[in-house]
């Protein structure tokens, strides 16, 4: 019983922050239909900074988000002024390329820069515990996953609350008729574009004290992202929350009952499986263009 | 699990290669690394070019392909470096049979495809004198196959896996003092020297499912199962594992004495932290090169905590092997006083062994030479290297452990900077 607990709060946890993590990346799709490859190497972008500040001021990693995540914004609005709005008019696959050259010249800066070695922050508790009775849950694992959640509402907020977030949403339904009630198409894009890479200032923030990093760890964490999205539905944000939530635990519950060596795999099965009987993902909507 | 296959299972993967030796200490300034290189180079490759125009003889050509670029660009670039100060250090001295060496280093990128096409042009187009290996197991295993066919002898520098030796190659020979199931031999012989009621009771053997790391510990705990150890856990986890609490904790209830992992580097911070989450220290901890990070390990995982960690290793920079103190002096002047990376220190041995062959015979004939090596023990900065017939490296590794915050070698007793082991390991602090 207490193993099953165990199992299920880390998942638990550990979902929290990957959902923070895909979040970007369904809302990005979700409005503009651009799969962001960048958008794990924007992460570990994040986390090298992150690692950067906390090692040269001692600023706590993860309240170091509070610096990052509107300097994400503005790096996410100027990206999509520049570049990424070049490719608006043409079809996802093009954006596969262009993000994915992007996430390779983030990646070769930062070996520049930074050196291609292995980071991880590691503020005062970041080998500690709370206890709750027979249960222990790692300390950085909680306030990332705390701080994850306050984004995520935050965002929810934003996105149902705002006029920006309605334009937002409006976009990703209908963007035909969102531009007929005066919504103006590109602004609602480069700001949604920024939106979803503001997350990466929070979720890299994260990383930086729950992961060993080095430049070219955002393969893993891009292909973990798709997976959780390519689940919850391409675009959704709550279906990238449910896919997160089914990832962490799916890992945890896996090395737990069923075996180490199947603790990564099941989670693809559990995708195989969804897609065989939605292949638009859990919470994906069916276009009228995919019907077509 | 063959080499290639698992080759071809890791690629998805991306980042986590299969080669432990990868990650080691860098410099900061790796950008001013960097552009030393390429000056060094400019500056080393215009004097022997004017040298090579006035002298009678042509410089000597080594092809090699190395990862550049790509999954494996960090271990690949040192030993990049532990080539080109090989190069320098054998040129000052007047070359190899008389001639100035020149290395052709191609990119091959980390790519399986690219270094076959990359070892096939420099042998059959640019008809090079001689070849050295490229980094890796992955790639590795087909490099060396295109050297055979060719008849080219091929010492390579890192690529331990068992699979490259057991396709009865004649031209292949390992640059390390042991292949991934004799590695941990070192510490199974620690175990042994110690009285019975000292040894561990119970081990626990986690591993990555990596063709360098699970050979090492499987072959370790058969070992100590002989020896009387009881295995209380034993489990391969995938390498695209990032949370280790669940193990840990599945480890922790089970109150081994030992625990031995399979680290590459990441999985062995993660288990280590987790471990310290759950307060949970085992008496003795080994890890197979993780710890082997340097400060990448002890920023990590804290620098209290990697107090008395083992790890086994084919060099280590304070070994008193002939021309090892010139090799670290060497590269601290060529790259702004680093530290050589154990990859560095392989590739150089590779090139000191083929350079001694090569001496030996007086000619760049190479059956010749592969017979040399293969009858002979040329002396390295690893020590002096022998091989069986399929190339494999019949030496031992080190026994390295972390003591207040740096790293000795503490067995075999003839290569051991000191003579305290640190045993119990203390708690976390």
């Amino acid at each position: 019983m207490t193993q099953l607990l165990q199992a299920l709060v880390l998942g638990l946890l550990i979902g929290g922050v990957y959902a923070l993590m895909a979040s970007g990346l369904a809302l990005i799709f979700g409005v503009m239909r651009i799969i962001n490859i960048a958008q794990g190497a924007l992460l570990i972008l994040v986390a090298m900074f992150t690692w950067w500040m906390w090692r040269e001021t001692g600023i706590d990693p993860i309240l170091a988000s509070v610096v990052t995540t509107p300097l994400m914004f503005g790096f996410g609005w100027i990206l999509y002024r520049t570049v990424i709005s070049r490719i608006r008019d043409q079809s996802a696959s093009m954006s596969v390329l262009l993000t994915f050259g992007f996430a390779l010249v983030v990646e070769g800066v930062l070996n520049v820069v930074a050196g291609n070695r292995f980071r991880s922050a590691t503020p005062f508790y970041f080998a500690e515990s709370f206890t709750v009775g027979p249960i222990s849950l790692p300390k950085t694992q909680v306030y990332g996953f705390v701080a994850a959640v306050l984004v995520l509402a935050a965002l929810y907020l934003v996105l149902t609350r705002t006029w920006t977030g309605r334009a937002i949403r409006a976009t990703s339904q209908n963007p035909s008729g969102a531009a007929l009630v005066g919504v103006g198409a590109a602004g609602t894009a480069a700001l949604a574009f920024a939106l979803g890479t503001a997350t990466t200032g929070v979720g890299g923030s994260i990383l930086s004290v729950l992961y060993p990093f080095f430049p070219a760890s955002h393969y893993d964490w891009i292909s973990r992202l798709l997976g959780i999205v390519v689940l919850g539905g391409m675009g959704s944000l709550p279906g990238a929350m449910v896919g997160a939530l089914i990832l962490g635990l799916a890992e945890t519950l896996t090395a737990t009952y069923g075996g180490l060596r199947w603790s990564t795999l099941v989670f693809y099965l559990v995708i195989m499986l969804v897609l065989l009987f939605r292949p638009q993902g859990l919470f994906g909507a069916k276009l009228r263009e995919d019907a077509a | 699990m063959t080499a290639s296959s698992s080759a071809r299972s890791l690629a998805p993967s991306g980042t986590r290669s299969n080669t432990p030796r990868r990650h080691r200490r860098i410099l900061n300034l790796t950008a001013v690394a960097a552009v030393g290189v390429m000056v060094l180079a400019a500056c080393g490759t215009k004097p022997s070019d004017k040298a090579a125009a006035a002298a009678p003889t042509k410089p000597l050509v080594v092809g090699i392909s190395l990862p550049l670029t790509g999954d494996f660009s960090q271990p690949g670039g040192e030993a990049k470096r532990g080539y080109e100060v090989w190069k320098s250090m054998v040129n000052a001295k007047g070359g190899v049979l008389g001639r100035q060496v020149e290395l052709k280093i191609t990119d091959d990128a980390s790519n399986q495809d690219t270094v076959v096409s990359d070892y096939t042009k420099l042998i059959t187009q640019d008809k090079v004198d001689l070849v050295l290996g490229t980094f890796s197991s992955l790639l590795n295993y087909p490099a060396s196959a295109v050297a055979e066919k060719n008849a080219m002898v091929f010492v390579e520098p890192a690529g331990g896996a068992p699979k490259m030796f057991d396709r009865g190659f004649k031209f292949l020979f390992f640059a390390q003092p042991a292949t991934a199931p004799h590695q941990a031999d070192v510490f199974v012989d620690w175990i042994k020297s110690l009285p019975e009621s000292e040894r561990p009771k119970t081990a626990a053997y986690p591993s990555q499912d990596d063709p360098f790391a699970a050979p090492v510990i499987q072959s370790m705990q058969k070992q100590l199962e002989a020896l009387g150890v009881k295995t209380v856990f034993s489990s391969l986890y995938p390498a695209d594992t990032t949370n280790f609490q669940t193990i840990a904790s599945a480890m922790a209830s089970k109150k081994p004495d030992l625990i031995a992992q399979g680290a590459v580097f990441e999985d062995g911070v993660g288990l280590v932290r987790s471990l310290k989450q759950l307060n949970y220290s085992p008496k003795i901890l080994f890890q197979t090169s993780a710890p082997g990070n340097a400060s990448q390990y002890s920023d990590a995982v804290g620098m209290a905590n990697t107090e008395g960690v083992f790890y086994t290793v084919s060099w280590n920079e304070k070994a008193k092997t002939p021309l090892n103190p010139e090799f670290v002096a060497a590269y601290a002047k060529a790259y702004a006083g680093a530290i050589p990376a154990e990859d560095a220190a392989d590739a150089f041995a590779a090139a000191q062994i083929l350079q001694a062959a090569t001496t030996a015979v007086g000619s760049v004939d190479q059956t010749k030479i592969r017979d040399w090596l293969h009858a002979n023990a040329p002396q390295t900065i690893l020590g002096p290297l022998s091989w069986e017939a399929t190339g494999a490296p019949k030496g031992q590794f080190l026994l390295a452990q972390w003591q207040s915050g740096k790293v000795d070698v503490v067995g075999p007793a003839d290569a051991a900077t000191t003579t305290t082991v640190v045993n119990p390991k203390p708690g976390w602090k």
